[in-house]
């Protein structure tokens, strides 16, 4: 009788030498206590060895699924051209019965064969000679992961470890850059302190550096590609007054290999930010859309793990960030802060200081729901994102013209804005001041007052008609360049009603608000109309 | 120092179980025991041993005690904590405490073990007797879910030690996976344990089975496991829900009905307690599977 034993390493067949033993189950364990009888019972016929992971995990899934794999296959294939009249006893009945089917071996599973498959289990490691057991145990644990992830549908790149790691990069990189730089202006300063500045950008700078080397050939060095040209001239002429000291070559090589340094790092830094960019899109595509890939990483590293950012409230998610703010404004019971890191997605960067407040929220809000989304749903596209970003932006124009609504009232009416009218600002000299000679009567008679309607019509076409008036401008304007429409309205119902030596009670409180701003100009104009009256 | 008081010699294990047995009957039974009470009752017990440690290593171990379970230690301080000596230093598992010793000039790291969390910690606690899980043993833990009480095991166990972790649901089989990335000793198998054939491929014998599944036919599913996987002689824990087996029958019935189950297939229990303060009617069987024929002489 043959026995198919599956181990984690390959397929093993095994002879049972001895098939009297098999019967008397219960004492069967006795025959397997060292490894010496045990090799007396059963014998390895062939160990099929799993070439690589991929041929394990085909196996092993074949097996979960009682089916019959390739490499199983191979095996038995074998082992029929040998020895087709032998029975195969295996651990699992159902296999048992598509072996039978399907390669006309006769199978038998039962008690005895699980005693059998227990024992052999036991001594594994020394019935199959030329497997160490550190082998079987390694080769044991890459196939259960690997069958675990496959299980799991694991797929490799969504995972967020790359972002958190990525973004982490990022910052070192930028913080060394910026001593590398550093460092090397100060260095090369020594030698020719003005191309630090002249040349403000750090990437040019060590460009230039690199090209000129020892600062007597600047005026050799063509700079066109790295500087434009007015800072190319620049340099060659600052070359020439240049009051650093000489260097050696040998100091000239070293701060070159620096600045060969920085440009390395310089470019790798933003292939990092295409990465960045690449992986934050596969990863988080609606987070991205609604907040932009720099932010977006840097909560999912703040947080730790894209799963544990979405086990975050939107209240969390708004002050991620700022947890210092927070802990301390909750101890000294002052305001917590608005915003953490989600200060600088572009949404929020975008509106008034007194409106950052709230568009934060808002994001925020939506932002933990695309988070979630993206963390725990199935399918991977960005059109959830791409809505949530528009109803933002509709909240946001909203709120920017809500400065413009009713405060008092019931708030829905819109403040009207009179339509605009052109005021003319010419000013025309009055002559009638001029006159010391008495004028003859106040009274004015009719034809002149008509004539001078009909004069005035052309020249102030706004001015209600209401009662004759003398002066077209003047006093037109210095209402109209200060007030607000409807404070203008009032301050000319308040003449026609100083006119006619009223002052009703409303107006009175309308002015008041002016307080002493207006006062002057109105005791002018009263003073004004006053002396006119006289005038005349 | 002090933890090396934890790997006491069989001999004296033996010697002091006497004293241990005497111990416990002065408490009373384990069912009213309260929780870090007892650590005091164990204390006496580290003074009776006191006459082979020096001055010095008493008063060390006045902070870091032992537990009379090999690779579990607990930590003496403002709460007294059950813990673990950490595998993969610096990190936490499920965000509990982690508290660094020195030890000369090298660190080790312990984490705390949560009763309230973990069957196995609470019946570390409720005063088992054995859990047989000690450094280097094979474990086969049924019923992982996202290994927090995984971790320990594996702490315990060692680096020479396996712990093959079963769990059937995919959310939790993902917490199991991460958990596994980082410790070498744990081998995560996302199966139904129902199924042991299933899994053939990935298991060798083992030598303590842990179960703690929560279904009703788990005395049946630890049993398929048994005679499968586990070796003759070998021990197993089950954690008994009675609220899972049967909900409308007593607490008391349910574990004696769960451990005459157990009999028939060839398990034989050796010890039972209730996890109270830390659950509500739930129960740790602790075993022997296929029993060494007693030598008459």
């Amino acid at each position: 009788m043959l026995v198919l034993f599956e181990t984690a390493a390959g397929y093993a067949i095994f002879k049972v030498l001895d098939e009297s033993k098999l019967q008397q189950v219960d004492s069967l364990y006795k025959e397997f206590e060292t490894p010496e009888k045990a090799n007396k019972v059963v014998k390895l016929k062939h160990f099929e060895k799993f070439n690589d992971t991929t041929e394990a995990l085909a196996a092993a899934t074949a097996l979960v699924e009682g089916k019959i794999g390739k490499s199983l296959k191979k095996v038995l294939k074998k082992v029929v051209a040998k020895e087709a009249h032998e029975e195969l006893a295996v651990s699992d009945a159902k296999l048992g019965g598509v072996i039978k089917d399907k390669m006309e071996l006769s199978c038998v599973h039962s008690s005895a064969v699980a005693e059998l498959m227990r024992c052999i289990r036991s001594q594994m490691e020394s019935l199959i000679s030329g497997l160490p057991p550190k082998e079987m145990s390694a080769m044991s644990l890459g196939l259960a992961h690997s069958l675990s992830r496959y299980k799991l549908k694991f797929s490799p790149d969504k995972v967020d470890t790359m972002i958190v790691q990525a973004i982490s990069l990022l910052d070192d990189l930028d913080k060394e850059l910026n001593n590398y730089i550093m460092r090397c202006r100060e260095w090369y300063g020594w030698h020719f302190p003005e191309l630090g500045k002249v040349v403000v950008d750090n990437l040019a700078y060590c460009k230039t550096v690199l090209k000129i080397g020892d600062r007597t050939n600047v005026a050799t060095t063509d700079l066109s590609e790295i500087l434009p040209e007015e800072v190319e001239a620049e340099v060659k002429l600052a070359a020439e007054i240049s009051m650093g000291t000489e260097v050696s070559e040998q100091d000239i090589a070293n701060i070159r290999h620096l600045c060969d340094q920085v440009i390395e790092i310089s470019d790798y830094r933003a292939q990092l930010y295409d990465y960045l960019k690449n992986r934050m899109m596969a990863i988080a595509p609606n987070l991205t859309v609604m907040v932009g890939e720099l932010v977006g990483a840097r909560l999912i590293s703040h947080a730790g793990s894209l799963l544990n950012l979405a086990k975050h409230p939107a209240s969390t998610v708004q002050i991620l960030g700022a947890e210092k703010a927070l802990f301390r404004a909750l101890k000294t019971r002052k305001d917590t802060p608005k915003y953490g890191l989600i200060y600088h997605a572009s949404l929020v960067g975008q509106t008034t200081a007194k409106n950052k407040g709230k568009i934060s929220r808002m994001l925020a809000a939506k932002a933990s729901l695309a988070i979630r989304y993206d963390a725990l749903g199935e399918d991977t596209n960005a059109e959830m994102g791409a809505e949530n970003r528009a109803k933002l932006e509709a909240r946001l124009r909203q709120l920017e013209d809500r400065g413009i609504r009713r405060v008092s009232g019931s708030g829905k009416a819109v403040a009207r804005a009179d339509k605009y009218q052109h005021k003319s600002e010419v000013k025309m000299y009055d002559p009638s001041g001029d006159s010391t000679i008495p004028s003859t009567s106040k009274k004015r008679k009719f034809e002149e007052v008509e004539q001078q309607e009909a004069a005035e019509e052309p020249a102030t076409p706004a001015t209600k008609p209401k009662k004759p008036k003398k002066e077209p401008g003047v006093e037109e304007e210095t209402p109209e360049t200060s007030e607000a429409p409807k404070k203008k309205k009032k301050k000319k119902d308040k003449k026609a009603a100083a006119e006619e030596g009223e002052e009703p009670a409303e107006e009175l409180k309308e002015e008041e608000e002016e307080v002493a701003v207006m006062e002057t100009s109105e005791k002018k104009k009263k003073k004004k109309k006053k002396k006119e009256e006289d005038d005349e | 120092m002090s933890c090396v008081l934890g790997f006491s010699p069989r001999g004296d294990r033996g010697g002091r179980g006497g004293g241990r047995g005497g111990g416990r009957g002065g408490f009373g039974d384990r069912g009213g025991r309260g929780g870090f009470g007892d650590r005091g009752g164990r204390g006496g017990f580290r003074g009776g041993r006191g006459e082979s440690t020096t001055k010095v290593q008493r008063t060390a171990s006045r902070k870091w005690g032992i537990c009379f379970l090999p690779g579990v230690f607990i930590c003496r301080g403002k709460e007294d904590a059950l813990v673990t000596k950490n595998m993969v230093v610096g990190e936490s598992v499920y965000g509990e405490k982690r508290m660094s010793v020195e030890e000369g000039d090298t660190k080790i790291e312990y984490r705390a073990w949560n009763p309230f969390r973990s069957k196995l910690a609470a019946a570390i606690l409720g005063g088992v007797d054995q859990i047989h899980i000690k450094p280097g043993t094979k474990v086969m833990y049924l019923g992982a879910a996202s290994g927090t009480t995984v971790s320990h095991v594996s702490d315990i166990v060692g680096p020479d030690g396996l712990v093959y972790a079963v769990e059937f649901s995919h959310r939790s089989g993902r917490d199991l996976l991460n958990v596994a990335k980082k410790r070498t000793n744990i081998i995560p198998i996302i199966e139904d344990a129902r199924h042991p054939h299933k899994y053939r491929m990935l298991v060798g014998m083992v030598d303590v089975i842990f179960a703690d599944v929560a279904q009703p036919d788990q005395t049946r599913i630890v049993a398929l496991n048994a005679h499968n996987f586990l070796k003759n002689g070998g021990h197993f824990v089950i954690s008994i829900k009675a609220n899972c087996i049967d909900s409308t029958a007593a607490p008391e019935a349910v574990f004696a009905s769960e451990v005459k189950k157990m009999s028939a297939e060839n398990m034989k229990p050796q010890e039972q307690l209730t996890l109270e303060p830390y659950e509500r009617d739930h129960a740790v069987v602790v075993g022997i599977y296929r029993p060494p024929p007693k030598q008459k002489k």
